[in-house]
């Protein structure tokens, strides 16, 4: 996966009998028998996945969705997007609003209401509220909102060819502005202290192991399928389109191809998936607030996919979980170090290993290589940018 | 006429200077303040009331002592209280060392003597700097002495302390203090003074038991676009009973006057507060406008390099106060020493960044921004062990201090002090890179990377030189921020997207731009604010540059090129 | 190549599983969870937190522990993330199975918090004034609610300054908005009229207080006006110094702030601030031997401290140090009174449990909040606040909206 492929490296199927057991032995175990373990097997088990670690999981697996959204477009399309958390936050705050409403009489102020609009002295729940109500309502509001910012944002953006550098920081700007908004108690969405105290979700106990091992296999039954999707995507003709955009935007658009309303409809398709991920982050982790929609937040998230490798759709997973896992322990074990382990992560894998954690073991390979016959062949060239 | 005699004597006696305590006249201006410092702590208002109208040119110097926590007590070796000042020995003992004190006697005004010394003449007491406890005041006590000082402060020699302390009288309604203020406008030769009285007068005239005198006072009101009268009006038209109907279409009318010109001055202070903020925005973004507009580095370590540099004031003020005190003049010019150390320190900072990780990645702009990003991270925790994780006390310049109004405008000296700085550092970084071997080479770089290396141009350094220029700028921006905000690790944060925007909307490579656009986003802010708030006001900011930059894709001054991809 | 993936995938998931699952238990020690931000924007505030519960540690282990156990504290960095906080509960819960957690100290990272320990049936302290409006069995909260300090502040602004005008400045936060809102009610039931409270919120971080400070200057003009700031820590700094430019002095127009403590002088120019107020249930300058001889101890064990990076020149205590501190002891002393570490008996326990600490006498409540002192002070040039009056004894009380008519 290092150099830019050429059409005729193409393989005409979607995945090798290899891949397909590579896919579906990761995905079953991660997605049947962890939880199966953790819910038969006796609590004290060494082989048992404990609640807390199938969470955790579960919470990585919708930062790995977030992830190969940023991926694909930056990796295949060529827009570096740094408002990509903005999308997911908007889905966790429409699935949010139903996990609210769903608290019912057993908040703090036995109020039909939501606790903080209790205090804020609403008398009624807005028109606005009214939908969410309902479930297939809020998870589908969970797709479209989002959908339909990054449809306004990106139709401005694309028709006017902003790209590059400007596209990342307007998009950095959107997110910043959208953040703004969110922390304002007046906009009404619980300010700075966003939505929390969920108590079920379809009836079920949030708090029941049952109810988190469901959650936990939605969010990677969730990541499964976006992978097939995205990977379906990148594989089709569509998928040499997004590249050759990528490449040379220009000679594509010389092409005869509308280029604009293909970038439009990746982004938009992005930020739908990216809403849905959102919504599943949401009862997991058990809040909601504007800090998720900050910049820092989305670059975050470029950051694991530069670091699981970018242009690969394995990389964004593998970043995903491995940068979390880091920041999980870290923050445990050395707490005053995290932060130098992280930035210094951040500058060794774009100065030493430009194409991510994949990259690995084909350095590995090429070192052995190089090793079994020392004189003959140069360095390998780095992969273009 | 027993006080003036009190205050005759005094004055014959206090000039041969070795007067003792239970000398004073009992009603003397001194003998008062003594009195009031060595009373109970509740009976010391009262005290201090008791010298209101007392003449004595002492007792403003000594109440101001008081009120800054410089007047102290001395306890001789028989038990006696004496409330002193104190003054460098030096003043009055030729032979004193530098840093050994004296203390002046609240009573007499001169030095208390060591009882137990035999030499002739006495010596006096010595004392080391914070040997002594300063004697502490209370608020109600302060607003005794601030009674007392107002009054006194109407026959001070410096025409500011003489307006404050009018106003203030006038704003106290109190027909008590109308004789004395009459009295003044008789001598009183500063026109701004004047005018003060003028108003003060008519505002406790607004109580006078004549209708005529009140019409006459709320006109005059009116005339002066007095806010507090204002306030004062809209409450008489409420409140029941109603004003005559002759007073309230007075007060109406005087209203109106007051809101007009009102008006009038929000809208240049709201200029002049626009253009500062623009000021603040243009030094942030300047460095940017280099590292990123020029050399296409997404520098995200930007934010901290203006830390570095705000750390580097921090510095600069410490070594100030350990070499010439907190309150030596000597101090009051750290921040000019610290301008050229946040430079120098910033530009270090930038310069090892660039060695270390940018010089690999020109070709991959886009992972500039990851790597600085890491950079960013790593550097506010080293802040963080350095310098602790709370913010650090910066103390103005005494010159940065406090402000001027011009036609009711109020202009703070730190803020016009960064309108002028920024204007310098434009003026430099133009001529840096118009008017020098230097720019010259950084332009045939920025411009053709490639071309100028071939032409003999020794890119690395030039790349060197130019990261180093930027990250300076960020330094010196830092350095100006910390006299107008807090200094912590994460203070970088709050500025960086703030100067992308900036940046982005000028145009990417044009410094122009960036002061154009700087300005205007610092104008249209504070504008928007009194009327939106102030974050609705940054949102519509925010919205309004992204919907600009759809219709400009290139910013105000795009760089034209007729290169494709 | 799909192949090697799904190898590094299995093997980052065993090392995942290692770490998580990594709880041992020795038998003469009882963990303890400390959850604060060591880095992020909060790092600035909390640290301290983290600080002084080290401190309290080893002074009760020095003792003797509790119960004959050893504290062992286990430290975990909430990083200003608010989903972090969450999840950095679960685990001191789920996987360290800690016996109480001292921590939190932004409303929000309670709230996010919360439910956890409700699932878990924890146990939680909380040390930071906070707007109330909540009470949870798992939480006990040692801060001070908003009438042990802002109506005790008002009453102060009212009897004592006889002021008329009020400027609520805050920022957009839950605790300056709710804390206005009862503040507002309270105003009124005194009788003053709602033309004269005006009420601004500003964002975190924001830095420009030109356009505030002129408008507080306006409404300042008839002399007997004041603010009562909700301000967090880090925009005081560009509020007060816009303040003092503008030639505002705190005798005519005093700010009386909230969040204000002497760790926050640290960072401001206390010349700005001389004569203006705050609220607190203990000031550092409080002289009583338990208060100065918690500052020796403290001062002392800061001296020899081993924890990497921890600051040890120009150190204060300040308020939600304070209650940090007694609600350790609050907790000790629940558990030898009950005889165990079992959370339900601890918290029937803690009910009425008193404790001598240097801000004066702490009581438990049957709410969940603590009776104290609270004084009103005033700033000195040299960051300490000077006490102009006190409240003895005040009973917490969070729900007040609604109260005052």
């Amino acid at each position: 996966m290092s150099a830019p492929e050429k059409l005729s490296d193409v393989e005409p199927r979607f995945f090798s009998r290899a891949q397909w057991i590579a896919f579906l032995v990761p995905t079953l175990v991660l997605a049947l028998l962890l939880p199966l373990l953790n819910a038969f097997l006796p609590a004290e088990h060494f082989l048992r996945p404990s609640d807390f670690t199938l969470n955790l999981y579960g919470k990585y697996a919708t930062y790995a969705v977030l992830a190969l959204g940023v991926d694909l477009l930056w990796g295949y399309l060529g827009i570096l997007s740094l408002g990509q958390a903005l999308f997911f936050a908007l889905g966790g705050y429409a699935f949010g609003m139903h996990l609210l409403l769903m608290i019912g009489k057993d908040g703090q102020y036995k109020s039909d209401l939501p606790d903080y609009m209790v205090f804020l002295g609403y008398k009624e729940l807005p028109a606005h509220w009214a939908p969410f109500h309902s479930f297939p309502f809020a998870a589908f509001a969970a797709l479209w909102v989002p959908a339909l910012l990054a449809f306004v944002f990106g139709w401005l953006a694309f028709r006017s060819r902003v790209k590059g550098v400007y596209l990342s920081i307007l998009t950095q700007a959107l997110t910043y502005a959208a953040a703004l908004l969110f922390f304002r108690n007046d906009f009404g969405f619980g300010g700075n202290n966003g939505f929390t105290d969920f108590k079920r979700v379809l009836g079920a106990e949030l708090s029941s192991p049952d109810t988190r091992r469901w959650l936990y296999f939605a969010s990677i039954v969730l990541l499964a399928l976006v992978f097939l999707l995205y990977r379906w995507l990148t594989r089709a003709k569509f998928g040499h389109l997004m590249q050759a955009i990528r490449d040379g935007e220009n000679r594509v658009l010389f092409s005869g191809y509308a280029t604009a309303r293909y970038k439009l409809f990746v982004f938009v398709l992005v930020a739908a998936v990216t809403g849905i991920a959102g919504a599943l982050y949401v009862p997991q982790v058990g809040i909601i607030n504007p800090s998720e929609m900050t910049p820092e937040k989305s670059i975050e998230a470029v950051v694991w996919v530069a670091v699981g490798g970018r242009g690969t759709l394995i990389g964004p997973i593998l970043g995903a979980l491995f940068v979390n896992a880091l920041k999980s322990w870290a923050t445990r074990a050395a707490p005053e170090l995290w932060l130098y382990i992280l930035g210094g992560l951040f500058v060794g894998v774009v100065l030493l290993l430009p194409g991510g954690l994949v990259s690995i073991p084909g350095k590995i390979k090429a070192l052995v290589a190089r090793l079994r016959r020392p004189p003959a062949s140069p360095a390998s060239p780095e992969p273009a940018a | 006429m027993p006080r003036f005699l009190a205050f005759i004597i005094l004055a014959l006696v206090s000039g041969f200077g070795a007067l003792r305590a239970d000398d004073a006249a009992p009603d003397s201006g001194r003998a008062l303040l003594v009195a009031a410092v060595l009373a109970p702590a509740k009976d010391q208002p009262a005290a201090v009331r008791a010298l209101v109208g007392v003449e004595d040119s002492a007792i403003t110097p000594v109440l101001n002592a008081w009120r800054a926590g410089e007047l102290y007590l001395v306890v001789l070796a028989d038990g006696t209280r004496v409330p002193a000042t104190l003054a460098t020995a030096a003043t009055h003992v030729p032979s004193a060392a530098p840093d050994q004190l004296v203390a002046l006697s609240v009573a007499t005004g001169s030095p208390i003597m060591d009882p137990a010394s035999s030499a002739t003449p006495a010596a006096p007491l010595f004392f080391a700097p914070k040997q002594l406890k300063p004697i502490d005041t209370t608020a109600p006590l302060r607003r005794a002495m601030r009674d007392v000082l107002e009054v006194a402060g109407v026959a001070d020699p410096d025409p500011k302390i003489r307006r404050e302390s009018i106003e203030r009288l006038g704003q106290s309604r109190k027909l008590e203090h109308l004789p004395l203020l009459k009295a003044r406008l008789n001598v009183e030769k500063v026109s701004v003074v004047r005018t003060a009285l003028a108003e003060s007068i008519a505002f406790i005239q607004l109580a006078d038991a004549e209708e005529s005198t009140r019409l006459a006072a709320i006109a005059s009101l009116g005339d002066a676009h007095s806010l507090a009268a204002a306030a004062r009006f809209k409450e008489a038209l409420a409140a029941t009973p109603a004003p005559s109907a002759a007073e309230a279409e007075a007060m109406r009318g005087a209203l109106r006057q007051i809101e007009g010109h009102w008006q009038v001055v929000n809208f240049f202070g709201n200029l002049f507060r626009g253009l500062s903020a623009g000021s603040v925005l243009l030094l942030i973004a300047l460095g940017l406008a280099i590292t990123f507009g020029l050399m296409g580095v997404i520098n995200m370590a930007h934010g901290e390099l203006m830390v570095v540099g705000a750390y580097a004031t921090f510095v600069t003020q410490n070594i100030f106060v350990s070499f010439f005190g907190a309150g030596s003049t000597a101090f009051h010019f750290y921040f000019i020493a610290a301008l050229p150390v946040a430079f120098i320190s910033a530009a270090l900072v930038g310069l090892v960044i660039e060695r270390g990780i940018i010089q690999f990645l020109y070709k991959r702009p886009l992972e500039s921004l990851l790597a600085t990003w890491g950079v960013s991270l790593a550097l506010q925790q080293t802040f963080r062990l350095i310098f602790g994780p709370a913010n650090v006390q910066i103390n103005a310049p005494s010159w940065l201090q406090g402000g001027a109004t011009v036609f009711d405008v109020a202009f703070a000296y730190n803020r016009l002090f960064v309108i002028g700085f920024a204007i310098l550092v434009v003026l430099g970084v133009w001529l840096v890179l118009n008017r020098t071997p230097l720019g010259l080479l950084v332009r045939a770089v920025m411009q053709n990377r490639q071309m100028a290396s071939c032409i003999g141009v020794r890119t690395t350094r030039v790349n060197m030189m130019t990261f180093a220029f930027g990250s300076g700028l960020a330094g010196l921006a830092g350095a100006c921020l910390s006299q107008l905000g807090n200094v912590g690790p994460s203070m970088g944060q709050l500025h960086i997207i703030d100067a992308f925007m900036v940046v982005v909307s000028g145009g990417v490579g044009n410094v122009l731009g960036t002061v154009i656009a700087a300005l205007g986003i610092g104008t249209v802010d504070q504008i928007l604010q009194p009327v939106l708030g102030a974050v609705m006001g940054k949102i519509l900011v925010l919205f309004a540059i992204i919907l600009f930059l759809q219709w400009r894709p290139g910013g105000l001054f795009p760089t034209r090129s007729r290169s494709l991809d | 190549m799909l192949n090697k993936i799904t190898k590094v995938i299995g093997a980052g998931a065993f090392a995942l599983g290692a770490f998580a699952s990594s709880a041992l238990h020795a038998a003469d020690t009882v963990k303890v969870g400390v959850l604060h931000s060591l880095s992020g924007t909060m790092a600035i505030s909390e640290t301290s937190l983290r600080d002084v519960l080290l401190f309290t540690f080893d002074e009760i282990n020095a003792k003797g522990g509790v119960l004959g156990k050893k504290i062992e504290p286990v430290v975990v960095d909430g990083a200003s993330n608010w989903p972090l906080f969450a999840e950095k509960a679960k685990q001191l819960l789920e996987q360290d199975k800690v016996a109480v957690t001292f921590g939190c100290w932004t409303s929000v990272s309670r709230k996010s918090v919360l439910p956890v320990y409700e699932q878990n049936n924890g146990l939680l302290f909380y040390p930071v004034q906070y707007e109330g409006e909540e009470l949870s069995k798992n939480i006990f909260y040692t801060a001070e609610a908003v009438n042990q300090q802002a109506t005790p502040a008002v009453d102060y602004l009212l009897n004592e300054l006889g002021k008329k005008k009020f400027y609520l400045l805050g920022s957009d936060y839950v605790y300056p908005r709710t804390t206005n809102l009862v503040l507002k009610e309270y105003l009124a039931s005194k009788g003053i009229p709602s033309a004269n409270i005006k009420e601004v919120y500003t964002p975190f971080g924001h830095t420009d207080y030109q356009q505030i400070v002129a408008e507080i200057k306006q409404f300042a003009a008839s002399g007997d006006a004041c603010v009562v700031s909700t301000l967090n820590g880090d925009t005081n700094v560009p509020f007060f110094r816009e303040f003092a430019n503008a030639g505002l002095k705190s005798e005519d127009c005093p700010v009386m702030s909230f969040s204000v403590s002497e760790d926050e002088f640290r960072g401001l120019p206390t010349k700005d601030l001389v004569g203006h107020l705050g609220a607190w249930s203990y000031f550092m300058s409080i002289d009583t031997p338990a208060n100065n001889e918690f500052k020796k101890n403290f001062f002392a064990w800061l001296e020899k401290s081993t924890v990497p990076g921890i600051e040890k020149k120009g150190r204060v205590t300040n308020s939600p140090m304070v209650l940090s501190y007694a609600g350790v002891y609050l907790w000790k002393a629940a558990v030898e009174k009950a005889g165990s570490f079992e959370v339900d008996k601890v918290r029937e326990a803690l009910y009425g449990t008193t404790f001598d600490g240097p801000g004066a006498k702490y009581i438990v409540q049957k709410n969940h909040h603590v009776t104290k002192n609270v004084y009103i002070g005033e700033t000195l040039a040299d960051g300490q606040f000077k006490v102009l009056k006190s409240y003895e004894g005040v009973y917490g009380e969070p729900f007040l909206k609604g109260t005052f008519k």
